[in-house]
Parts: C-alpha cells; structure tokens; sequence
C-alpha cells in the first residue's frame, strides 16, 4: 500500500471466524474435487477411442475397396500392367528414351570428331531416321 | 504485500500432472487477495462470498484453455472484477438504484454493517472511494490496496499504462480532496 498521509491505512472490513477455510472447501469441492474435469476428460478418452475405431474402419473399408477394383478382372484403370508402352503415348516412351539414349551415349564415351559428330548429333540422326528404339537397345 | 512477482511455476506444473491438485492449490492461493478485492468492490460481505465463488466457478470452466504465458495472477484478477461488476449492474437492477447513484447506495450500506469496524476516518475514506467513477474506483483499489503493477493493471483492466497512472493520480487527488473537505 503507497504510503499517503492523506488517506488512512488498514482494512475496516471484516470476515466470519473461519471464512477463508470455509470457502476454501466450499469452492474446491464444487469444481477441482467433483470430478468435473474428470468426467469430461473420460468422455474425450471414449470419443477419442470412437473416432480412431471409425477412422480404422474407414481405412480397411478404402483398402478393401480399393483391392477390389484393382484386381477384379475388366478393370483397367487401376491395374498393374505389364506393358506399360501399351497404357502410355508412344511418342512419350520415346520422349523418355530418348534421355535414356542420350545417357547411354555418353557412357559409351565416343571421342568427339572422330566420326565427325557428336553425341547430340548421332541422337538427333537416329531420331531423324526414326530409328525403333527397342532395335538401338537390343545393340547396346 | 501483495504482488504478481511471486512465481507459479509449481501450480503451472501440477495442473499439467493433475489438473483437480493444481486448481486447488489455485484457489488456496488466490482466494483471499481475490476476496478482498472483490469486497472492497461490493461492500457487503455476502455479495463478496458469491462474487468469489462464481470467479473460481468461472476460472475452473476455463482451466483448460489457460496458457502459461500469460499471468494467473492477472487472469484470476480480471474474472474477479467481472464478476463483482456484473453483481454490481445486477444489484442497481433489482434495487432500482441508478449507477450513479450506487456510490450513495453502498455508503449507506457501510455504517452499521456487521462485517464493517472502521473509525471514523476509515468510514469517511471508504464513502470518498465510493464517490469515484467505477473505473476509477478499480483502479484506485488496484494501486492503493493490492500494489499492483500498472504493467499487470493494463492486463487485468484491458487499459493503457498511462491511461491507469492517470487515473490513479486523479483518484488520489479527489479522494484527498473529499477527506480534507475542499
């Protein structure tokens, strides 16, 4: 309390005999000792048990879905195929192959202009004369 | 004196851990600094009592959501004061006494009352606090009575730092006037 000359010190009011314990029970036995928290907490437990239960049905159910449709027979978009060029453009296989060539030229390590052309350029011919690839591949 | 400086480690600890042990240790803690600030709010004793409970009633709904960051200490101060304003409005509803006029109403309710043993200067000091405005009145109790910070005031009142200093100068000021009788 700032001392003030003006204005007296002390507290004139006063309280039962007791008061402070009184209330004190009082108080705690309506909130932190009647389980209170303890009921909501055990009602969160089970619904947090509920929703984990439901979530793992719904997981199983997908999964079982999912298995189904991918190895029912007649079902050809989600199944494993075995020829992936037939699923896919074959100007995009190529397109990827033609990487995989590019690579595979240069680890064949061909000195630069001993047949006149570089690596690019034996792509671009074989590319140009429209080559199969599988042919190129059944050579290297 | 009574200030926010001492820690509340331990509570924040043992409401992690145990959540019933730590409200209680809460309540033993906080309930007397609470009630007279409530009281010295209400007047009456009884009204106190209610005021008090509701608060910690109120604070045990909200335990949960109560972030260590902030303050206990300005947490439990600024449901306290809710709480004896909300009995304040409701007490000027059903006795049908206007705001303004609650200053005189609580006087009256102070001499002669059981739980009241001033002096004379006691009961002239607690007629002038009852002339000021609400806030002002808050802010003078705050101050005067429970040393509280201006830093924990502006978190318990939702009020500027230099908003509260001054109103707390004016408070003194008026107070000192209505007992000096200028």
């Amino acid at each position: 309390m700032k001392p003030n000359d003006k204005i007296p010190e002390g507290n004139p009011f006063k309280v039962p005999e007791s008061y402070f314990r009184e209330v004190n029970k009082k108080i705690i036995s309506a909130t932190a000792g009647n389980d209170m928290h303890e009921t909501h907490k055990s009602f969160r437990i089970s619904l947090r048990q509920f929703l984990a239960i439901a979530a793992s049905v719904a997981v199983l159910a997908l999964l079982t879905y999912t298995g189904s449709m991918l190895f029912s027979p007649g079902h050809e978009s989600l199944s494993l195929n075995d020829n992936p060029s037939e699923t896919y453009p074959e100007e995009l296989v190529n397109d990827i192959d033609l990487i995989v060539l590019e690579e595979n030229a240069v680890s064949l390590d061909i000195p630069e202009g001993r047949s006149g052309m570089n690596n690019q350029d034996i792509v671009d011919y074989l590319v140009q004369e429209d080559i199969d690839i599988n042919d190129i591949y059944e050579q290297l | 004196m009574l200030t926010s400086s001492k820690p509340d480690n331990d509570i924040f600890n043992l409401l992690e851990t145990d959540l019933n042990k730590g409200f209680s240790l809460v309540v033993e803690r906080y309930s007397t600094r609470l009630y007279w600030h409530i009281r010295r709010l209400v007047i009456l004793h009884e009204d106190a009592d209610d005021a008090l409970q509701n608060t910690f009633i109120n604070a045990w709904r909200n335990i949960s959501g109560f972030r260590s960051e902030s303050s206990l200490y300005t947490w439990l101060y600024a449901i306290a004061t809710n709480e004896a304003l909300a009995l304040i409005n409701k007490r000027s509803r059903t006795s049908a006494v206007s705001l303004d006029d609650l200053g005189t109403f609580f006087a009256n309710s102070i001499e002669g009352n059981t739980w009241f043993d001033g002096d004379e200067a006691q009961v002239k000091l607690q007629n002038a606090i009852l002339q000021l405005p609400e806030k002002q009145r808050i802010v003078f109790n705050l101050k005067y009575y429970d040393d509280m910070t201006y830093e924990d005031m502006s978190k318990v009142l939702k009020t500027s730092v230099g908003a509260l200093k001054a109103s707390y100068h004016h408070a003194v000021k008026k107070i000192e006037n209505l007992l000096t009788g200028n």
